[in-house]
C-alpha cells in the first residue's frame, strides 16, 4: 500500500516537473501575486506564536518549516 | 513580486521576503521592524505573556539579515500526569521551593499549582544570493529557560527556474538541547514515591531535512509543497510528568515516572495554497499530514480568509484550524497494577493521547502612515480560541466512572502587533 507520505512525495516530484513546463505567469502578470496577503509568510510573527502554542500542546509540529521547537515545553 | 516564488520552505528563510524595507543609508531607517505582544490563557491552568521583536534589513546587493528576540513568561497550574481520583492526592513539588507539597482535591485533575518558567530566545538568519536565481540562507537560534537550553542551526539553498515561477528549496537543521530538571531527572519508569532521580543533566539532539517546491500556478494562485523528516535522539521524557498506578477498584496505589523511547522520527507533508479571489478577498489554505514512529498520526487543515477594505488601508481576517491526532503507542492515562506495560514505555501526557482540536480566530489590521522614510506601518489585533477534545477513552474501573478523566483544554490568545 502506498503510504500518504509516499503519495505526497510523488506529488512533490510531479509538481516540480510540471512546473518546468506549463504552469506559471509572465513577469508582467504578477500584480495579484505581489500583494502582501499573497506572500507565503505574510504574517511571520503570527505564525511563530501559533506554532509555539501548537508545539507545546500537540504531538505534531513543523511542516511549513522545521519541526524542532527549541523549547522545553514539550 | 519576485518574492512569492523566491520563498523557501524553510521558515527562517521565508521571513526574509515580507520584512523588506527599502534600502536606505540611515542608521535605523533601513531596518523593518515587526513586533507583537501575545497573552495566552488556559482555562484554569497556564497563562503566558510573550513579546516578540523581529528586525530585518535588505542590503543593496540583495543580501538580507533578520534578527529576532522572543521572551516568554509562564505561570499557573500544569497537569502532572496523575489521574483524577475519588480521594485527595498529595504530591511533592519539583520546584525545590519552600512549599514542597501540594494536594489535589478529590475529583479534580492533579496539577502542579506553582508552575513558573521564563524563556528568552534569540535568533537570526542571513540570506545571500549567489546567482540571479540561487540563494543560500544560514541561521541559528538560542533559547534558554531555567531548566532548559537549546541551540539550533539551519541552512538552506533555493533555486528559481521557469521564469521564477518555480522554486526548489532544500534545507537542513540541527538542534541540540540540554535539560537540567529541577530536583533532578527522574529515572524513566522509576517509582515516584521513592523519588528515583539521576544525577546531572540530560541532552537530546535532532536533525531535520526539508525539501520544498513553490509554484506560481496562475496569476492569482501560489502553491507550496514541502516534505520534511526529522529525527530526535536522547532524553525525550517530560521530567515533571508521572503516571498513576491504580487497582481494579480504581484506587490509586502509586505513581511511576514516564518512560518514553529515546528516539523519535517524524515525517510530514505540507501543502499551502494562496489564492486571490478578487481585489479584496484572498484565502490561504494549508493541509498537513504527519506521522512518527511513536504511532502518532495527525491531520491539520487551516484556512485564513482575508477581506481587505476598499481603499486597502485595513483588513479583517477570520481563521479556522482543525487538527486531529492518534495516540502514541505507549500513551496510557493510567497503569492498572495488574497490567504493567510490556515494553516498559509509558506516558500519561495528554499531548500524546488521541484528540482533536479546533481553533477559531480573527485578526483586524489597520495601515498607518510610515515612520521616517518607510512607506507605511501597520497595527493589528487578533484573538484566537483553542479547544481540545479527547476522542478515545480507556475503560476504567467502576470506582472511577463518572469522573472527568479527559478534561481536554480550552485556551484563548490575544495579540497586538505593530510593524513599521
Amino acid at each position: 500500500m502506498i503510504s500518504r507520505l509516499n503519495l505526497a512525495l510523488a506529488i512533490l516530484a510531479s509538481v516540480a516537473v510540471a512546473g518546468c513546463s506549463s504552469l506559471g505567469v509572465k513577469p508582467w502578470q504578477r500584480d495579484v501575486l505581489a500583494r502582501e496577503e499573497m506572500q507565503l509568510d505574510s504574517d511571520p510573527l503570527d505564525a511563530a506564536i501559533d506554532d509555539h502554542l501548537y508545539f507545546s500542546k500537540e504531538a505534531s509540529s513543523g511542516g511549513r518549516s522545521f519541526a524542532g521547537g527549541g523549547c522545553g515545553c514539550n | 513580486m519576485a518574492a512569492s516564488c523566491a520563498l523557501l520552505g524553510a521558515g527562517a528563510a521565508r521571513s526574509q521576503e515580507t520584512d523588506m524595507a527599502p534600502p536606505d543609508s540611515g542608521l535605523l531607517e533601513d531596518w523593518s521592524v515587526d513586533s507583537a505582544l501575545a497573552y495566552y490563557h488556559e482555562d484554569g491552568r497556564i497563562q503566558a505573556i510573550e513579546p516578540v521583536v523581529d528586525v530585518a534589513k535588505v542590503f543593496a546587493d540583495g543580501q538580507a539579515l533578520n534578527l529576532n528576540v522572543t521572551f516568554d513568561a509562564l505561570s499557573g497550574a500544569s497537569p502532572n500526569g496523575a489521574l483524577t481520583s475519588r480521594t485527595a492526592q498529595t504530591f511533592a513539588s519539583p520546584s525545590g521551593k519552600p512549599k514542597h507539597q501540594y494536594t489535589t482535591a478529590p475529583d479534580q485533575l492533579p496539577v502542579d499549582p506553582d508552575y513558573e518558567d521564563d524563556r528568552i530566545a534569540v535568533g537570526g538568519n542571513w540570506t545571500v544570493p549567489f546567482t540571479r536565481v540561487d540563494q543560500v540562507s544560514v541561521g541559528g537560534k538560542l533559547s534558554a529557560e531555567d531548566d532548559f537550553f537549546s541551540a539550533t542551526v539551519n541552512a538552506s539553498i533555493t533555486h528559481d527556474f521557469n521564469q521564477k515561477n518555480t522554486t526548489l528549496s532544500f534545507g537542513v537543521d540541527n538542534e541540540f538541547d540540554s535539560i537540567h530538571p529541577i530536583g533532578g531527572a527522574p529515572v524513566p519508569g522509576g517509582d515516584y514515591e521513592l523519588a528515583e532521580k539521576q544525577a546531572g543533566g540530560k541532552t537530546k539532539d535532532g536533525v531535520g531535512v526539508l525539501l520544498g517546491v513553490t509554484q506560481v500556478m496562475t496569476r492569482n494562485w501560489l502553491s507550496e509543497f514541502n516534505i520534511s523528516i526529522d529525527r530526535f535522539h536522547g532524553y525525550l521524557n517530560d521530567p515533571y510528568k508521572f503516571t498513576s498506578i491504580i487497582n481494579s477498584a480504581g484506587g490509586t496505589t502509586g505513581y511511576e515516572y514516564e518512560n518514553r523511547p529515546d528516539q523519535r522520527t517524524r515525517k510530514s507533508a505540507y501543502w499551502e495554497n494562496r489564492i486571490g479571489w478578487s481585489s479584496r478577498v484572498s484565502t490561504a489554505l494549508s493541509l498537513r499530514y504527519m506521522s512518527d514512529d511513536w504511532g502518532v498520526r495527525s491531520d491539520t487543515a487551516q484556512l485564513h480568509l482575508r477581506w481587505t477594505f476598499a481603499n486597502r488601508d485595513r483588513y479583517i481576517e477570520p481563521t479556522i484550524r482543525w487538527y486531529r491526532q492518534t495516540a502514541a503507542d505507549f500513551y496510557m492515562p493510567f497503569i492498572l497494577n495488574t497490567e504493567k506495560p510490556t515494553t516498559g514505555h509509558e506516558s500519561s501526557d495528554s499531548r500524546l493521547g488521541a484528540f482533536h482540536a479546533l481553533t477559531y480566530g480573527v485578526k483586524y489590521a489597520q495601515k498607518l502612515p510610515g515612520l521616517g522614510s518607510r512607506p507605511e506601518s501597520e497595527i493589528s489585533i487578533r484573538a484566537e480560541y483553542y479547544q481540545q477534545t479527547f476522542d478515545e477513552r480507556m475503560p476504567v474501573p467502576a470506582g472511577l466512572q463518572g469522573l472527568d478523566l479527559y478534561p481536554g483544554l480550552k485556551a484563548v490568545l490575544v495579540q497586538i502587533g505593530w510593524r513599521f
